[in-house]
């Protein structure tokens, strides 16, 4: 049912590739954080599942950056505890500097998540982290239904037909989280 | 002695062996001396603004997206630069992203120049050199760009010569620049992409000012400006029943040609003239029965619908497998200039009917034809005679051959993993199977026609043709309105908006601009006018967008063209024209500092950028920026001051200019006044950013409007749309409305008191609620006697 060829087919970037990986592993390795960053985008609008699995991720202390127009999908299930619209480009701007005070002024993340953004504009944010923010270096996976092979690990790539199938998935990837 | 002229050569008695040919008169002290003493920098060089643009570049820090990991430009590579590594010469990511990023520019800027330059040559040998600049009476500045950067005051066509002599030196020493072995830092790749933006800026000028003087397109005489007329815009509009000649790209004489031969011999009504892309705008500012087929985005859709009788070409933004597709649908083609000739035979000074004869009878698909002047007569004999030939055939797939189609499509999915917008073609071809084919006409306006699906459909299925056969009841009806191309905005309107816009009561120039490679399709083009227009800002349009933008319709059936007045004024919806219209944008800045500010322009680039930086709330939005040229225009605007806003294609041009606003010590400005250092609000935040989304994009092109000079009541203007539209597209408050928010007074005057309890609670300012005054928490306060400026060297001397 997948491959690793990118969604766009073109964009392959060079020799640094990410990996495709089950859901678990992507939820062990966000466990593994110290601070983790979850960046969603318009495409969660798309079904309030999306919307929620970033609540749900939000609730297990993980902080949203909402780019795109994804606020409103909070704002309209009164989620507003750790979640503020950024847009895409000043965010991945301000993660490539490592002194950046972060969203609650603690400081910068070493670990983001992209979730639910159009697929070349998260492509080339993810290439930015993978080329610039190297020291400490910010490590980047998708939990898309793209394959990105700009992020270190995601998913292959997800047909509309497998739709529920990739729910499942996102949901194995909330359960697998371990934290507070 | 008889006056000496250009190219007269003459011996001198006792001196046989010597011959002096005049080569150009220089009439710097007849012509230019009186106009306004010469500012600092004519004809910068490439380091004559670097520090200008180091002022940008350290606010604005460059910021890349790789689109590719490696360089493959020299026999050391491919060298691997993940992870801002070095390559085998020694240059890291960062500064091949720069490189690159001035290759695009360059690349850009190229077009621009050599089409402006081809444009006089053709334009002396019809015209000759002395054609007058004279835009009427409502323009003194006719070319503000021109005075700015060449400290030149051009009085005649003739006069552009040297300014494309500077701008080709120029561009053969930045294209140096691009060499192994070269430039090695990202910030002097970046400044020089600066350079490469102005000179293109300056390039657009001079073409659009060329073909206004020759062609007599509108400016301020009578019919001109905001009086233009309406064209009509649209596949419906164009009436198949006619022979048609459809012309694509750029340079407007071979099109124009079309028109005089159709207006010589009595043709207008019985044959068709209508373009795609820069072309036919222009084509409608010279021939009033033009129309406008589509913008780029379109051009594979129009010819494989059939439409054309005879395709003619010039150069830029032509499909490079146009001369096939074409062919594909016995249309001939005629390519017009020598940049873009695709194959064909050169058949210029040929017997005309001999060359329609062959392209009649299909013994050649096109030829090339490269004197404009004999292109009218060729392309409308073809026309004439194709059309009775073409009659019968049908272009568009039949409902069997439809259905036939949707069935056969086994949703692969190979389409969407080529397709630039990842559309779920499958999934929609699987549901016109069942009978429901509005999925399927839906993709039609989200598809930017680029034809990568059929390339890789196993099927070989023309999979263009069949969303199209779905999409065809509505493109029928496809008929939008646009006002023509306008050309300069008048010193007149500048000096009634000059004052509003500098103090923010009108809160902005919005000038959506550039190609058709839209996330979500036409329709947030539309969107984006219709909100800025409608909230009182200037909204200036050019190229395919402006096109893009006339498609839609309210519930009355009228455009936004029809809907606003056509006034440089607040409300109005202006076609500055085709893209090297758009220099006239940039005209109305500069115009603003030097008419109402009273600001020398003569070779005084870097302080005009200064004053528009820090007082005109201009912002480009090039929504769907595609080309190397979008590069280059937007470069352009940027080192003038102005920001843009690009749709999220955009980001593949690598590099973004973003402004950091937690950084404050990025925000110091000087005061002019008195020399002392201000910390300011960031505005504008950024030079070049995208969005996501067109919801996302309109409350940040309100908030690129920002400026330090804005009074209190224009700052209240700009923060209630910004407060506004993202209370109607976000569902929020902007989370940093309140750095904008320098006294009460700021404040929007509906909403006051729930701001100042916002600003009291969420972000711990000090409120007198007795005064309704804020006692503490701004950035700073609000000063009327700011004078805002980046350069130490405009303080004033105290006496």
């Amino acid at each position: 049912m997948v491959t690793e060829i990118p969604f766009d087919v073109a964009n392959i970037p060079g020799p640094e590739t990410g990996e495709v990986v089950a859901p678990e592993v992507i939820g062990s390795y966000i466990s593994s954080a110290k601070r983790p960053l979850l960046v969603v985008g318009s495409e969660i609008l798309r079904d309030g599942f999306f919307v929620e699995i970033a609540i749900e991720l939000g609730k297990k202390g993980i902080p949203i950056a909402a780019t795109g127009h994804s606020i409103k999908g909070f704002v309209e299930k009164g989620y507003s505890e750790n979640v503020q619209y950024y847009n895409l480009h000043d965010l991945t701007n301000c993660l490539r500097d490592p002194n950046w005070k972060g969203l609650d002024g603690k400081g910068n993340y070493d670990f983001v998540i992209f979730f639910g953004i159009t697929y070349y504009y998260a492509s080339q944010m993810l290439s930015c982290i993978k080329n610039f923010a190297t020291d400490p270096l910010i490590r980047a996976v998708s939990i898309d239904r793209y394959y990105h092979p700009n992020a270190r690990m995601g998913f292959a790539n997800i047909t509309p037909r497998q739709e529920e199938e990739y729910k499942a998935m996102l949901n194995r990837v909330v359960g697998s989280i371990k934290r507070r | 002695m008889d006056e000496i002229k250009k190219g007269d050569l003459f011996s001198i008695a006792g001196l046989e062996n010597v011959k002096i040919s005049i080569g150009d008169i220089v009439e710097e002290e007849g012509g230019n001396k009186d106009w306004e003493p010469m500012g600092p920098h004519p004809m910068p060089s490439i380091s004559t603004l670097r520090d200008w643009d180091f002022k940008l570049l350290n606010r604005y820090k460059p910021f890349y997206a790789p689109l590719c990991d490696m360089c493959c430009l020299c026999t050391y590579g491919k060298c691997d630069l993940t992870g801002n590594k070095k390559g085998a010469c020694g240059i890291r990511m960062d500064a091949q992203q720069g490189r690159i990023v001035l290759l695009a520019c360059l690349v850009g800027c190229s077009a621009h120049c050599a089409h402006g330059r081809h444009l006089l040559h053709d334009m002396i040998k019809k015209f000759g050199r002395d054609v007058p600049i004279d835009f009427g009476p409502e323009v003194d500045v006719e070319a503000p760009l021109t005075r700015l950067i060449c400290g030149i005051k051009p009085r005649t066509i003739g006069d552009f010569e040297q300014v494309f002599d500077y701008i080709e030196e120029q561009l053969v020493q930045l294209a140096d620049a691009v060499h192994t072995g070269q430039e090695g830092s990202y910030m002097d790749f970046e400044s020089k992409a600066l350079h490469m933006g102005m000179l293109d800026s300056l390039s657009k000028e001079a073409s659009d000012i060329i073909q206004i003087a020759c062609y007599g397109m509108p400016t301020s005489h009578e019919g001109g400006g905001p009086n233009v007329p309406l064209v009509d815009v649209g596949i419906g509009t164009i009436d198949t029943d006619k022979p048609v000649v459809l012309v694509i790209g750029h340079n407007v004489p071979p099109a124009a040609n079309i028109g005089d031969y159709l207006t010589d011999n009595d043709l207008e009504d019985n044959v068709e003239l209508a373009g795609i892309c820069c072309t036919s705008i222009d084509t409608a500012r010279v021939y009033k029965k033009a129309k406008i087929a589509a913008a780029l985005g379109r051009q594979l859709r129009v010819i494989r619908a059939g439409i054309a009788d005879v395709v003619v070409i010039d150069e830029q933004c032509i499909r490079a497998d146009i001369v096939e597709l074409s062919q594909r649908v016995h249309s001939p083609v005629i390519a017009t200039n020598d940049k873009a000739m695709h194959g064909l035979v050169n058949r210029t000074d040929d017997d005309p009917d001999e060359i329609v004869a062959d392209l009649v009878n299909e013994r050649v698909p096109g030829v090339i034809i490269l004197d404009p002047e004999q292109v009218g007569e060729v392309a409308v004999k073809t026309a004439l005679q194709m059309d009775k030939k073409r009659r019968k055939l049908r272009f568009i797939l039949s409902d069997d051959e439809f259905k036939q189609y949707v069935n056969e499509c086994t949703q692969c999915g190979n389409c969407t993993l080529a397709c630039p917008n990842g559309m779920r073609i499958g999934e929609a071809m699987s549901r016109a199977a069942s009978g429901d084919v509005k999925p399927l006409a839906d993709l039609f306006d989200l598809c930017v026609g680029c034809g990568r699906c059929e390339q890789v459909c196993k099927k070989q299925m023309p999979i263009v043709d069949v969303i199209t056969k779905a999409a065809y009841p509505q493109l029928r009806e496809e008929k939008g309105r646009m006002r023509i191309g306008r050309g300069p905005i008048w010193d007149s309107e500048i000096r009634e908006v000059g004052a509003p816009i500098v103090l923010g009561t009108i809160p902005g120039v919005i000038a959506p601009i550039g190609c058709g490679n839209y996330p979500q399709g036409t329709k947030d083009a539309w969107l984006i006018v219709k909100e800025f227009a409608e909230r009182n800002y200037i909204v200036t349009l050019t190229g395919c967008m402006a096109i893009d933008a006339a498609l839609w319709k309210d519930e009355e059936g009228k455009s936004l063209y029809e809907q606003h007045h056509g006034r440089f004024d607040g409300g109005g919806v202006l076609n500055i024209g085709s893209c090297v219209s758009n220099a006239h944008i940039h005209d109305a800045a500069i115009k603003i500092a030097s008419i109402f500010a009273g600001r020398k322009l003569r070779g005084n680039y870097e302080e005009i950028a200064d004053y528009i930086l820090s007082r005109v709330g201009a912002c480009g939005v090039a929504w769907g920026a595609m080309s190397q040229k979008a590069a280059s225009i937007a470069t352009g605007f940027n080192r003038l001051g102005i920001p843009a806003v690009v749709g999220p294609h955009s980001t593949k041009y690598r590099r973004a200019f973003l402004g950091r606003a937690d950084l404050k010590d990025d925000w110091k400005i000087i005061d002019a006044t008195d020399g002392s250092e201000i910390y300011c609000e960031p505005g504008p935040q950024h030079l070049l950013v995208a969005c996501e989304t067109v919801e996302e994009a309109l409350p940040m092109i309100a908030k690129m409007c920002f400026r330090p000079s804005d009074t209190d009541r224009g700052r209240s203007v700009k923060l209630t749309h910004y407060i506004d539209l993202s209370l109607k597209y976000l569902n929020t408050y902007p989370k940093d409305w309140h750095l904008f928010v320098r006294s009460a007074t700021d404040l929007p005057i509906a909403k006051k008191t729930e701001l100042m309890k916002i600003l009291e609670d969420k972000h711990e300012w000090k409120i007198d609620w007795k005064t309704k005054r804020i006692l503490e928490g701004p950035i700073r306060g609000y000063d009327p006697s700011f004078n805002p400026t980046n350069l130490k060297r405009l303080v004033r001397e105290r006496k």
